[in-house]
């Protein structure tokens, strides 16, 4: 009888625990996603950008649909943030593996006097060859930064090596259905952005 | 004969007991004595930016609404509404006009940032990690212990036991 009644509280025991696991692990999985970049609400739609890239293709970001577009802007002569910027964009690539396939990575020249396609290759190469290199003629660029609320201004610093390029640093992620999701500032966490890009490619 | 070590155990239970009401009258006092006044549960904090605040950033003029220090804890969302006809910056925050940008602060740091409608073009943000019960708890785990030990070991040179020899009853 004494046995009967403990092998009733183990089993009564055992289920009651099983019962408050599964209702943790369905409201911990029930939970939204938060995205760690910062979410633009509503999701803007994303400006076509159309032009040529470094190896003279026509480029247009609609064809990217169902992909998602890490979107860069920056210059070959930049001393510091572009190299890291592109360097934490060939990590993320790295480590999205087979997901790398559902993803593009976009970078658009601020410096067109002295970014030719020529230049913008071999600069891409040392990164990643398979990353989208933007140029042209400043006019064609100019709706692009504007689209993208693109801020870049020359600087002569006086140095041999010539004038210097401030602009924007932040990195933009745009969606699969081409919407303008979240952007992040530059030295943002890589693991944060690789996190969210997989969301994004999942979703 | 075998050594008998109740007293010890008792002596042990005794000063844990203690070491662990002291400690948490330290720890709550020193706790309630230098508490945050930003320490606070998680929250969304939402910004607007108005409309026509560019303009009156060119002009020097603060922009209402935004204040000049902004304290966080972890987990909290900013949020930032741009009532605004141009795009602005808020820290990690970028928002596009007629848009909300929103952010989870998910790590404790002292983040320098530039910010589009402070007149000095730069923003301050301080994330702070919560002081929670967890928290609170692990520092109790950690000095209660260490508390007990040295107290025990304290304790048995002020009054020290004498070991008790218990008898082994043998049967022939």
């Amino acid at each position: 009888m004494r046995r009967m009644k403990k092998r009733t509280l183990f089993v009564g025991g055992g289920a009651l625990l099983g019962v408050i696991l599964l209702a943790v692990g369905w409201q911990a999985l029930a939970r939204p996603y938060a995205y760690q970049g910062s979410l633009i609400e509503p999701a803007l739609p994303a400006a076509e950008i159309e032009s040529l890239d470094q190896h003279g293709n026509l480029f247009r970001l609609s064809e990217q649909r169902g992909k998602v577009v890490l979107l860069a802007f920056g210059y070959t002569n930049c001393p510091d943030v572009c190299p890291t910027t592109l360097a934490q964009l060939k990590q993320i690539k790295n480590q999205l593996g087979e997901q790398a396939n559902d993803a593009q990575f976009v970078f658009i020249t601020v410096d067109p006097e002295r970014d030719t396609p020529q230049r913008l290759q071999l600069y891409l190469e040392q990164f990643d060859p398979s990353f989208i290199g933007i140029s042209g003629n400043r006019s064609d660029l100019e709706p692009i930064w504007q689209n993208y609320f693109v801020y870049q201004a020359k600087r002569d610093t006086g140095s041999a090596a010539g004038y210097i390029v401030d602009h924007t640093s932040r990195i933009y992620a745009i969606d699969k259905a081409g919407n303008l999701r979240l952007t992040y500032p530059y030295e943002s966490g890589q693991d944060a952005i690789l996190a969210d890009v997989r969301h994004l490619i999942q979703e | 004969m075998k050594t008998d070590y109740t007293p010890y155990i008792v002596r042990l239970v005794v000063v844990f007991v203690v070491a662990t009401l002291i400690a948490i009258a330290i720890n709550e006092g020193a706790y309630l004595f230098q508490k945050d006044r930003n320490d606070r549960k998680a929250g969304t904090i939402q910004l607007v930016i108005p409309a026509g605040a560019a303009q009156r950033v060119a002009q020097g003029e603060p922009a209402p609404g935004i204040p000049e220090k902004m304290s966080f804890v972890v987990g909290d969302v900013l949020e930032v509404i741009n009532e605004d006809s141009v795009d602005h910056q808020l820290g990690p925050v970028w928002v596009p006009p007629g848009t909300t940008g929103r952010l989870v602060l998910k790590e404790a740091n002292r983040f320098s940032y530039s910010c589009s409608f402070s007149p000095d073009q730069y923003l301050g943000l301080d994330v702070r990690q919560r002081t929670s019960f967890t928290t609170r708890l692990t520092g109790l785990m950690i000095s209660a212990p260490t508390l007990a030990a040295f107290l025990f070991i304290y304790s048995l040179a002020i009054y020290p036991l004498k070991p008790r020899e218990k008898k082994v009853e043998v049967k022939a």
